[in-house]
C-alpha cells in the first residue's frame, strides 16, 4: 500500500475511517460480535455454494438485534 | 452459541471433557473485529484414560447421545459445527491453562488469550494464521512481556521477529 502521505487527502480520509471502523467493530461486545459474524454466513452461503462449498450458516438467537 | 456453550459446560461438569477454550477464528473474534468463520474451534483438555491414551471418542459418544450428529470433522451441537482439537503439545495445554474466564450473555466460558491466539498462528503458519497473527498484532491489546515468554519458551520468537511492530 502507498505511503499516507502519498495519498490524496480523500483516500487518505477514507482509509483512517475504515480503520476507525475496524476499531470499533473489534471493542464490540462478543455476543454481539458472534452475531455479525452470523450475518457474514448469511452474505457468504449463497456464494461459497455457489461454487461448491457446503457451509452451514449458524441459527441466529432469537430477539437480539444485529447492528 | 449460548446453547451450544451451555452443552461444553455440561460435558466439563460431567467429566467427558477436563477443560475446554475457544480458538481459532472465533477466539480471535473475541479480540478483534469479527471474522468470517463457519466452524467454531474448542481446544479441550480430555480426562486420560486407564490406558493413558488420549481420544476424542468418549467425547464422540457422549455427544451421539445427546442426538448431535458428526459431520466431517465438526458435530454439530445446537446448530453450530464443533470442531475439537485435542491439546496435543506444550503449547496448547498452556493455553488452555491460562485460558480467560468469560461471560457470553449469561453462560460462563472460556477464550484462549490474544497472546497463545498469536503463538498457535505461528506455530501452524499458514496463510489463515498469517492472518490471523497480523489482525491480533494490530487490533488486540497483547501483553508484550507475557507474549515474548510464551514465545521464548515454544521456540517461536524467530517466527515473531518479522511481525513486531
Amino acid at each position: 500500500m502507498e505511503p499516507m502521505e502519498t495519498l490524496t487527502p480523500e483516500i487518505a480520509r477514507l482509509i483512517a475511517a475504515k480503520e476507525r471502523r475496524r476499531r470499533k467493530l473489534a471493542a464490540l461486545p462478543f455476543a454481539e460480535k458472534v452475531r455479525l459474524v452470523v450475518k457474514l454466513q448469511q452474505m457468504a452461503a449463497p456464494i461459497l455454494k455457489a461454487r461448491g462449498r457446503s457451509v452451514k450458516v449458524w441459527p441466529l438467537e432469537e430477539g437480539k438485534p444485529v447492528i | 452459541m449460548q446453547k451450544t456453550l451451555q452443552v461444553l459446560n455440561d460435558l466439563v461438569r460431567e467429566g467427558v471433557l477436563s477443560r475446554y477454550a475457544i480458538g481459532g477464528a472465533m477466539g480471535a473474534t473475541f479480540y478483534v473485529e469479527p471474522v468470517l468463520t463457519f466452524d467454531l474451534d474448542i481446544f479441550v483438555i480430555l480426562p486420560q484414560s486407564v490406558a493413558g491414551l488420549l481420544t476424542l471418542e468418549p467425547l464422540y459418544a457422549a455427544l451421539r447421545a445427546r442426538a448431535y450428529d458428526e459431520e466431517s470433522e465438526c458435530v454439530i451441537v445446537e446448530g453450530i459445527p464443533v470442531q475439537f482439537l485435542p491439546a496435543y503439545n506444550d503449547l496448547l495445554v498452556e493455553a488452555l491453562n491460562d485460558a480467560r474466564e468469560v461471560l457470553y450473555e449469561q453462560t460462563p466460558t472460556q477464550v484462549l488469550r490474544p497472546e497463545h491466539l498469536v503463538a498457535i498462528a505461528l506455530q501452524t503458519g499458514r496463510d489463515k494464521d498469517r492472518e490471523r497473527v497480523r489482525l491480533l498484532r494490530d487490533e488486540a491489546e497483547l501483553d508484550e512481556a507475557y507474549l515474548q515468554n510464551v514465545l521464548k519458551r515454544h521456540g517461536l520468537a524467530g517466527k515473531w521477529n518479522p511481525w513486531k511492530p
